[in-house]
C-alpha cells in the first residue's frame, strides 16, 4: 500500500495544478453571473436563487481544499462504502423526498437540501475505478468482467430513472460505457458490442416506448419535432433557439437579453443557462465557455494518461467523463440538437449538488495530478 | 510493487485510448460549436426578429373577491367592475415621455408616476403594476386613443369593492385596501404582491382567507405593439367564497337611525345561540370612502376625529360597566353565601370607609334595603356592604366567569380583553396591595374593572338563558364560490357558570322589576306585553366632586357614560340587548328609552312611548 499521509507530498505540484482550480472557478464565477441575469426578472425574489448559489460555491471551494489534503486512494478505501451510501440514499429518496415537478429527487437534510442522483455519478466513477484497478490488464477487462460492471451501474440507474430523472440516469450509463469503452475493455469485445448494439436498437426503440413515462415520451416526441406540443415542453426548445439564435455575435448585453427578461421558463436558470449565455453574451461568449471546457477535458484526459497508477487512470478519466457528458448533453439538448431531458450544465446551473459534484470532480483530477510521481 | 507489471500493460494501450478520447472529445465539441455558429450567425436574423416580435407576458387572473351578505341575503359588500391602468416594468421604454403623456390625462402629479415606475422595478418585470384606479370613463376613453403610441401600458378591467349599504354596519364589514410592506413581508401572505388588495379590517380582514379565493394566471403571446397573439398555457382562478352575516340589515339599520347619539356603541345577540343580531358603534363612516383608496384629506379628518370613528367600538371600546355589574356582585354575594336574600343594610346615601366617604347616587338615602331593592333602586349602598364582605378577588372571579377579561372571541380583529383586576394584579401592576376602598369601587362596577359592549352582551345573554357564556358569532354561514357550504354557525357553549337555579330566579325577579316597578330605574324600557329584564347603568367618567350641576351645565367629556342592558327570554325570539351611550348621562333616562324602541321594533310592536311619572 503506499503512504496516504495527510501531508501533501509534493506542494510544488499544487501550484501546477493551479489553472486547473482556476478554472473551475472562473466557470462557477461566471455561472453565477448568468444565474443573476437570468432571476434577475424575478424581481427581489430572484436574488435567493443568486445568495443560495454563492453559498454552495464557497462549500464547494472549501470541500475542495480539504479533499486535496488526502491521498485520493483514500477514495479506493472507501469506495465500496461510497456506494452503498449513495444507492441507499437514492432509494431513500422514496421515503422522505421531496417531489419537485412531478419527480422525487430531493432529500432535505438540515439547511440543505441535496440531490443524491447527482453524487451518484461520482459514486459510480469511484466504484468503476475501484473495480477495475487490477482488472485492465494489456489484454483489456473480459465480457463477464464488463457484465459485473454493467450490473454494477444498472442499480444506481435504474433507481434514478424510475424517480423518474431520465437524464442524469442517461449521462450514467454514458459515463459508465466511457470508462468500459476507452479503458478497460479489449478490442474483441468492442467489436462485438458494436455489433449487437446495432441489432438491438430497434428492439430498445419499441420496449422505450412502453417503459417511458407519458412526460418523457412527450420530451423526446418533441425532440423530434418541436412544433408538435407548443404549450408543453416544445415550447422551451422554440423559446430557447430562439433565445440562442437572436445573441447574435455579441449578444444583447448583461442584464439585456430580452427572452430572458420578459419571458416565462421556469427553468432557465437551471437547465437552460446557458440559452441566457448565448443570448446575453452571443457567440463569442459561448465560444469562450465552450473553450474553458475544452481546456478542461484537455487537461482531465491528460492527468489520466500521465497517473501513476490504474485506479488514478481510470478516476480520472471517469471524472472527465462526466464533466464532459453534462456540457455535451446539456448544451446539445439547449440548442436542439438532443432531446429535453433535464441535464444540468456543470459548473453554470443553478443547484448545489450539481456544483459541488462539479467542483469534487476537478478536485479529484487535481488530487491525482500532483500525486503522481510520489510512490 | 504487485501491480506494476499490469500498469505498464495498461498505460500503453491507455496512451493510445486517451488520445481517442481527446479526438472524440474534439469531435464533439466542434458539433457544438458548428451547431451554435448555425443558430448565432447563419440564422441569427431570423431569430432576432422572432425575439422582437414574439414575447411573452405572464398575466395574474385575480379572483372575483367574495361578496358579505347579511342574514336574509341582502348584499353588503360587492365587487363592481372599474378600469385600471398598469404598466408592465420590462415593456417599459422611454418612461419620461410616458409620464408627459399620461399624468395629465389621469390627473396625477408627474413626481408621483414617477415614484410609481420606480416602485414597479422591483416586481418581476414581466408583472402588472397598477398606476392608476377607479379610472373615469373620461380618462378611459383619452387613455385609449394614445394606447398604441406607447409600450409597457396597459388598460385592465378590475373589480372594484362596493358597499351598497355606505356607513351600515361599518366596523363590522371593515374595509380593504393595498397591502403594505410590513404586510407582504408576512408568511401568512405568500402570493400577494405589491398593489395587490386585501381585508384590513373588520370581516373584510378576518375572513380574507376565504375572501380571496385562488388567483390564477395565464401566459400569452404578445407582438411588438403588445397585442395578444395567442394564449400558451392557464390557470383559472378560484373565485373568492361568500360570507353570510348573522345581522339582519334592515333590524341594524333601525338599531342604527335609533341611535341619535354622538357616541358609543348597541350589541344585540340571540342568548341561546351567541348569534350577533346587530352590533352598531358609532360614529361611523361610509365604507365605499376607502374603495379603492381614501384621499388624504378624508383620511386626515376621518383619523384625527376625536370621536375615532374608525375604532369598532363593539369589541374595541372599554367602559365601566358601572351598575350593571351590581348584577354579578349579587350573584357572587348568593353563590358564595356572604349573604341571605333577605339580608337588608340601611342606607344613608353614603358610606365611609377609612375617613373617606362613598356616596349612593341617591343622597338622600334608601333606608333598609334587601338584595332585591338593591337591584331594582340599584343602590350604591346596599353594594358597598356586599363588597366588603366578598372582597375583591372573589368578585373578579365571578367577573371572570361571565367572560370579561377575556376576548369573547366574535370573531372581528384585534379584539380587546378589558380588565378584571384582582389583589395579585394590582400588585403586579402597581406594586401595591389591594385597598377596600378599591373593592367598593369595583362592587358597583367602577374603578379599575372595564370590559367591551360585546362581553356586556355576553354576560347579558348567559344571565338570560341561565349561566351559559357563548362564544358570540357574527358570521353566520360561509359559501364557497361553487355553492358548497364550507361553514355553518353553531352555537358554542364556552363554559356554563355554576350558579345555583334558584340565585338566578331571585336576579331575574328583580331584574324584571327594574323595568316593572315604579321606583325601578329602567321603567322607560317598559313596553306592555313584553317581560322585559333589565339594569341601568351610569358610568363616571371623571371623579365626582360635587353634585349640584346639572346635566346639561356639565362639559360633554365629563358627562357621565349611559349603560342599560336588557334580555327577553320567555318568547321563541330572544334577545340580548346592551347600549352604551358616551356621555349620555344617566342609564334610566338616555339609555332605556332606546332599548325601548330597540325592543318594541323587535318584536314588531308599537312603542308605546316614555311612561308618565
Amino acid at each position: 500500500m503506499q503512504q496516504m499521509g495527510y501531508k501533501l507530498n509534493q506542494p510544488s505540484l499544487v501550484v501546477k495544478e493551479l489553472p486547473l482550480l482556476c478554472l473551475a472557478a472562473i466557470l462557477a464565477g461566471i455561472g453565477l453571473m448568468l444565474i443573476y441575469s437570468a432571476t434577475s426578472p424575478m424581481g427581489d425574489a430572484g436574488r435567493t436563487y443568486v445568495i443560495k448559489q454563492v453559498t454552495w460555491c464557497s462549500f464547494g471551494l472549501v470541500l475542495m481544499s480539504i479533499f486535496l489534503l488526502f491521498d485520493y486512494h483514500v477514495l479506493e478505501r472507501w469506495a465500496v462504502w461510497i456506494y452503498i451510501i449513495v444507492v441507499v440514499a437514492l432509494i431513500a429518496v422514496w421515503g422522505v423526498g421531496k417531489v419537485t415537478a412531478g419527480s422525487r429527487r430531493w432529500i432535505e437534510l438540515g439547511l440543505m437540501r441535496f440531490q443524491p442522483s447527482e453524487f451518484a455519478k461520482l459514486a459510480m466513477v469511484i466504484v468503476l475505478a475501484k473495480y477495475f484497478q487490477n482488472r485492465a490488464g494489456r489484454e483489456g477487462s473480459q465480457l463477464g468482467e464488463i457484465v459485473q460492471a454493467l450490473m454494477l451501474t444498472a442499480v444506481p440507474f435504474c433507481l434514478v430513472l424510475i424517480q423518474p430523472d431520465l437524464g442524469t440516469a442517461g449521462v450514467i450509463v454514458l459515463i459508465s460505457l466511457s470508462v468500459i469503452v476507452f479503458v478497460v475493455a479489449n478490442k474483441k469485445i468492442l467489436l462485438w458490442a458494436g455489433g449487437v448494439f446495432l441489432g438491438l436498437l430497434p428492439i430498445v426503440l419499441l420496449v422505450g416506448d412502453r417503459l417511458l413515462l407519458d412526460y418523457q415520451k412527450r420530451r423526446l416526441l418533441t425532440f423530434l419535432n418541436p412544433d408538435y406540443d407548443p404549450l408543453g415542453a416544445g415550447y422551451h426548445i422554440i423559446q430557447s433557439q430562439i433565445a440562442i439564435g437572436s445573441g447574435g455575435i455579441l449578444g444583447k448585453g448583461f442584464l439585456k437579453g430580452t427572452q430572458n427578461q420578459l419571458m416565462f421558463l421556469p427553468v432557465k436558470h437551471t437547465d437552460f443557462i446557458f440559452s441566457i449565455l448565448a443570448e446575453e453574451w452571443g457567440f463569442i461568449g459561448c465560444m469562450v465557455v465552450l473553450l474553458l471546457f475544452t481546456i478542461l477535458f484537455f487537461r482531465g484526459f491528460g492527468i489520466a494518461g500521465k497517473s501513476k497508477d490504474n485506479f488514478g487512470a481510470i478516476l480520472a478519466f471517469g471524472c472527465t467523463a462526466l464533466l464532459f457528458w453534462h456540457v455535451v448533453v446539456n448544451v446539445g439538448m439547449v440548442m436542439g440538437l438532443l432531446p429535453v431531458v433535464g441535464v444540468p450544465l456543470v459548473f453554470l446551473s443553478y443547484g448545489g449538488s450539481s456544483l459541488l459534484v462539479s467542483f469534487l470532480a476537478v478536485a479529484i483530477l487535481v488530487n491525482v495530478s500532483m500525486r503522481r510521481y510520489s510512490y | 510493487m504487485a501491480e506494476l507489471p499490469t500498469r505498464e500493460h495498461f498505460r500503453d494501450r491507455i496512451d493510445l485510448r486517451v488520445r481517442i478520447a481527446i479526438i472524440l472529445m474534439t469531435l464533439f465539441m466542434s458539433v457544438l460549436a458548428a451547431k451554435l455558429w448555425h443558430l448565432q450567425l447563419i440564422q441569427g436574423d431570423a431569430y432576432n426578429e422572432k425575439s422582437d416580435s414574439n414575447r411573452v407576458r405572464l398575466a395574474r387572473l385575480t379572483p372575483t373577491r367574495g361578496r358579505i351578505l347579511d342574514v336574509k341575503g341582502r348584499v353588503l359588500a360587492e365587487n363592481t367592475p372599474s378600469f385600471v391602468l398598469s404598466i408592465v416594468p420590462g415593456e417599459l421604454e422611454k418612461p419620461a415621455e410616458l409620464i408627459q403623456a399620461y399624468a395629465p390625462i389621469l390627473g396625477i402629479t408627474p413626481e408621483r408616476m414617477r415614484n410609481s415606475i420606480e416602485r414597479s422595478r422591483s416586481l418581476p418585470k414581466y408583472m402588472h403594476y397598477p398606476i392608476k384606479k377607479n379610472m373615469s370613463l373620461e380618462e378611459v376613453s383619452l387613455v385609449r386613443s394614445r394606447m398604441s403610441e406607447s409600450r409597457g401600458v396597459l388598460l385592465e378591467v378590475k373589480p372594484l369593492r362596493l358597499y351598497p349599504g355606505q356607513d351600515n354596519l361599518c366596523h363590522v364589514m371593515g374595509i380593504t385596501g393595498e397591502i403594505s410592506q410590513d404586510e407582504l413581508a408576512k408568511a401568512s401572505r405568500v402570493g400577494y404582491q405589491t398593489g395587490d388588495y386585501l381585508g384590513k379590517t373588520g370581516i373584510e380582514k378576518e375572513y380574507e382567507g376565504y375572501l380571496r379565493g385562488e388567483e390564477g394566471w395565464e401566459q400569452v403571446e404578445i407582438d411588438a405593439k403588445g397585442r395578444t397573439l395567442a394564449t400558451m398555457a392557464r390557470k383559472l382562478p378560484k373565485n373568492g367564497a361568500d360570507v353570510i352575516l348573522t345581522v339582519d340589515s334592515a333590524f341594524q339599520r333601525f338599531v342604527e337611525e335609533v341611535f341619535i347619539h354622538r357616541a358609543g356603541s348597541v350589541v344585540a345577540l340571540d342568548p341561546d345561540t351567541g348569534r350577533v343580531l346587530a352590533m352598531v358603534s358609532k360614529p361611523g363612516f361610509d365604507l365605499n370612502l376607502f374603495s379603492p383608496s381614501i384621499s388624504e384629506r378624508q383620511w386626515k379628518t376621518l383619523n384625527s376625529d376625536a370621536l375615532h370613528p374608525l375604532e369598532n367600538r363593539a369589541t374595541r371600546g372599554l367602559y365601566s360597566p358601572a351598575s350593571t355589574f351590581k348584577v354579578i356582585t349579587a350573584l357572587a354575594a348568593l353563590s358564595e353565601k356572604v349573604i341571605t336574600p333577605d339580608k337588608k343594610f340601611v342606607c344613608k346615601g353614603q358610606l365611609e370607609l377609612g375617613g373617606q366617604v362613598f356616596r349612593c347616587w341617591n343622597p338622600y338615602g334608601h333606608g333598609k334595603v334587601d338584595l332585591h331593592r338593591g337591584l331594582v333602586e340599584s343602590c350604591d349602598t346596599y353594594f358597598y356592604e356586599l363588597g366588603l364582605k366578598l372582597g375583591p378577588d372573589r368578585i373578579s372571579k365571578y367577573a371572570s366567569l361571565f367572560g370579561m377579561g377575556a376576548p369573547t372571541g366574535v370573531g372581528l380583529p384585534q379584539e380587546l380583553p378589558g380588565l378584571v383586576p384582582t389583589s395579585a394584579w394590582k400588585m403586579r401592576t402597581y406594586g401595591d396591595s389591594w385597598k377596600d376602598g378599591e373593592t367598593l369601587t369595583v362592587a358597583i362596577g367602577q374603578g379599575y374593572l372595564v370590559c367591551t359592549p360585546i362581553q356586556l352582551a355576553v354576560m347579558t345573554a348567559a344571565l338570560s338563558n341561565g349561566g351559559k357564556v357563548l362564544k358570540p358569532s357574527i358570521v353566520s354561514q360561509i359559501v364557497a364560490a361553487d355553492g358548497t357550504t364550507v361553514f355553518n354557525h353553531s352555537p358554542v357553549v364556552r363554559w356554563d357558570i355554576p350558579v345555583d337555579p334558584y340565585h338566578l330566579s331571585l336576579l331575574d325577579s328583580a331584574l324584571v322589576d327594574v323595568v316593572a316597578d315604579k321606583r325601578g330605574t329602567g321603567k322607560r324600557c317598559r313596553i306592555p306585553g313584553i317581560r322585559v329584564h333589565a339594569k341601568t347603568g351610569t358610568s363616571q367618567v371623571i371623579r365626582v366632586k360635587q353634585r349640584t350641576k346639572e346635566e346639561d351645565q356639565i362639559p360633554y367629556h365629563e358627562r357621565t357614560h349611559a349603560m342599560f342592558i336588557a334580555y327577553v327570554n320567555d318568547r321563541p325570539q330572544k334577545i340580548a340587548l346592551i347600549i352604551i351611550v358616551e356621555h349620555g348621562g344617566g342609564g334610566g333616562a338616555s339609555a332605556a328609552p332606546l332599548a325601548r324602541k330597540i325592543l318594541a321594533r323587535y318584536y314588531g310592536v308599537p312603542d308605546p312611548g316614555d311612561p308618565e311619572d
